[in-house]
């Protein structure tokens, strides 16, 4: 039975940490059991792919890995120095380190609760106190992705390469390509979004995620453009989710009814017997917010937005020109 | 069970710990990695066939009872790791995320800020990529206290709370479970008044009431969430909506069984709700985007509803 990769990747880490010079691939394959059978059982070239795989696996799991030229033959060799590997002096007390606890649960998403769970182990044997609580927490925040762009969009980010992608926008009805320089990720309302510089379209564009369709393919070669201090992926997805309207609309409100539209009302007064009147903000979005509510809402004004939603309204009885009932 | 990666992370920080603890105890060391002890004994059956050279014998001496975990030739080379890239984003971006949100205790909320500050500090250039991931939770905190109290002291609520699905108001006495965050904060109780498990959204609580009357919710297993939050169970009656491209966005909000592509860029979705006449704010939301084509009750109620809307606008008779 092959020897699993989990053991082979342990002896690899532990062979670099533990010597002072850099070791070649030679000294490797002989060291390592497991090079040695794929070196044997199937070729060089089976060895080769196997070592530079598992540096890599490495890497990600933290280690850093020098390569120089060996002393003894001139080949190249590779170490793991401990003064590069090691975790600063970190002091946490047992609230911190119960609340740090807490927080690495909240990833919804198998790479990330993987990676928060690493890092707390290495924490725990750093000494970092470990306290056992029963107690439920009363909050328990979640962090979903599942989106499939996310992780590949993550490492993307991180080592900042260029990623090509097909995406449908918001009501298109074909998918376009888009090569991106990813910037940054951010989660708003549950679901996640990608904001970076549009090659093709020469413009610091946001994406929704669950709007890549397809996977997203990595491109070689590195950003062309500089990657903004910060970039507020929030504010422009909030803008078109409808908020930080400056503009208002007045509509009629049956009593005891419409009760969101009541919790951001500016003003509010009796306008009858059965109906209030109410000021809200109107962004973007607002006729089909208001559509939902059906004949427990009247639209006042302006003439536009009372215009979209006896549109979308008559679509809806069927008494729309052009609409299929 | 757990993947290479995992187990291989896991593995390194196990050499450190187990260096400072001679000894320690099997089931101790599985909860401080939050692991199963089976897991753990898949680990130390690992242990002991790495070594800084297979052929000079070096191998790690660790061995185990089954109870507690001795290693007899502890070595220099465990050292504690610094944090990688992913784990330093992983850890930050959670915390930072937890740390904002509303509602948290005020001393969890410092202790998590000082963390944060620490962690921040020994991961170094680690942490920079997690200044590129941003997780916001919405502010729905004007019930929080309440809500937090009467799990705490394990009572009864009274809500009078916004159904989105009628329109309107509900009152309602509910036993909490627990609070969760997912984009929104929910309250997951047993719902006295319909006597089923219910996920209250806490920016539709209207009013809420601490009742003095212990809260008694039936004992059973948290639900698995892994889908999300709100999910329709499979035996719930089916909707059929076909939608153009322009609907695309019910796909992406409502959790489906299955969306088929339609030829001019529109999907026909199939889900399922517990009451599909709960769905006709999305029925009337969709317009000229999509329509319902099963059932057709709900398709009736949609349609009625838009005749009656359109009446007070002056059109057609109700």
């Amino acid at each position: 039975m092959a020897i699993a990769k989990a053991e082979r990747l342990m002896n690899l880490a532990l062979c670099l940490m533990n010597t002072r010079r850099p070791l070649s691939k030679k000294e490797l394959r002989e060291s390592i059991e497991a090079y040695r059978e794929a070196w044997q059982n199937s070729s060089e070239e089976a060895f080769n792919r196997m070592f530079e795989r598992d540096k890599d696996d490495l890497r990600e799991l933290g280690l850093v890995i020098d390569v120089d030229e060996n002393a003894l033959d001139g080949e190249l060799g590779y170490l793991a120095r401990a003064d590069r590997n090691r975790l600063p002096e970190i002091a946490l007390d047992a609230e911190e380190a119960a609340a740090l606890t807490l927080a690495a649960r909240v990833w919804q998403q198998a790479k990330m609760s993987g990676a928060a769970s690493g890092a707390l182990q290495k924490l725990r044997a750093a000494g970092i106190p470990f306290t056992e609580t029963e107690r439920r927490p009363a909050l328990e925040p979640r962090i979903p992705a599942r989106e499939a762009a996310f992780e590949p969009l993550l490492t993307a980010a991180r080592d900042r390469r260029p990623v090509a992608f097909e995406y449908r926008k918001a009501g298109a009805a074909a998918v376009e390509q888009r090569t991106v320089e990813p910037w940054a990720l951010e989660c708003w309302r549950g679901h996640w979004y990608l904001a970076g510089w549009d090659r093709d379209r020469e413009d610091a564009r946001v994406f929704r995620l669950s709007r890549i369709t397809g996977k997203v393919r990595a491109r070689s070669g590195a950003f062309l453009g500089t990657v903004p201090e910060h970039v507020d992926v929030r504010a422009t997805v909030a803008k078109f989710a409808g908020e930080g309207a400056t503009a208002t609309a007045v509509v009629r409100v049956r009593r005891g009814a419409g009760f969101p539209l009541r919790t951001k009302a500016l003003t509010t007064r009796r306008a009858d017997d059965s109906w209030d009147e109410l000021e809200i903000p109107y962004g973007n979005g607002l006729g089909a917010d208001l559509a939902e509510f059906g004949p427990d809402v009247l639209v006042v004004g302006p003439e536009e937005l009372r215009a979209d939603v006896i549109d979308r309204l008559r679509a809806v009885a069927g008494t729309a020109e052009g609409v299929r009932v | 069970m757990s993947n290479a990666i995992d187990q291989t992370r896991r593995m390194l920080s196990l050499v450190t710990y187990l260096r400072e603890r001679p000894g320690a105890e099997v089931a101790e060391v599985a909860r401080a990695f939050g692991i199963s002890e089976r897991e753990l004994i898949a680990d130390l059956n690992v242990l002991p066939m790495c070594g800084t050279s297979f052929r000079g014998g070096d191998l790690l001496d660790i061995d185990t009872d089954g109870e507690r975990i001795w290693w007899h030739n502890v070595d220099d080379v465990a050292q504690p790791l610094r944090l990688a890239a992913d784990e330093a984003t992983a850890l930050l971006v959670a915390a930072r995320a937890v740390a904002g949100l509303p509602g948290l205790r005020a001393g969890d909320r410092e202790a998590l800020t000082r963390a944060v500050a620490k962690i921040e500090n020994a991961a170094g250039e680690s942490a920079e990529g997690s200044a590129r991931v941003g997780v916001t939770f919405e502010a729905e905190s004007h019930v929080f206290a309440d809500i937090d109290r009467a799990l705490s002291e394990g009572r009864r609520l009274w809500l009078r709370y916004y159904s989105h699905g009628r329109g309107g108001m509900t009152e309602r006495e509910v036993d909490p479970i627990r609070l969760l965050t997912e984009g929104h904060t929910y309250l997951e109780a047993w719902c006295r008044t319909s006597e089923d498990h219910r996920m209250f959204r806490l920016d539709r609580v209207a009013e809420i009431k601490v009742l003095d009357v212990p809260a008694d919710p039936p004992k059973r297993e948290p639900r698995d969430l892994s889908g999300g939050l709100v999910n329709p169970s499979a035996d719930d009656p089916e909707v059929v909506v076909e939608v153009s491209s322009g609907g695309r966005w019910v796909a992406e909000y409502y959790t489906h069984d299955r969306a088929e592509e339609l030829p001019d860029g529109g999907l026909r979705i199939t889900l399922r709700s517990a009451d599909p006449t709960q769905l006709r704010p999305l029925a009337l939301r969709l317009g000229r985007d999509g329509r319902i084509v099963s059932p057709p009750e709900l398709a009736g109620q949609a349609r009625a509803a838009a005749l009656e809307a359109l009446a007070h606008y002056g059109e057609g008779q109700v």
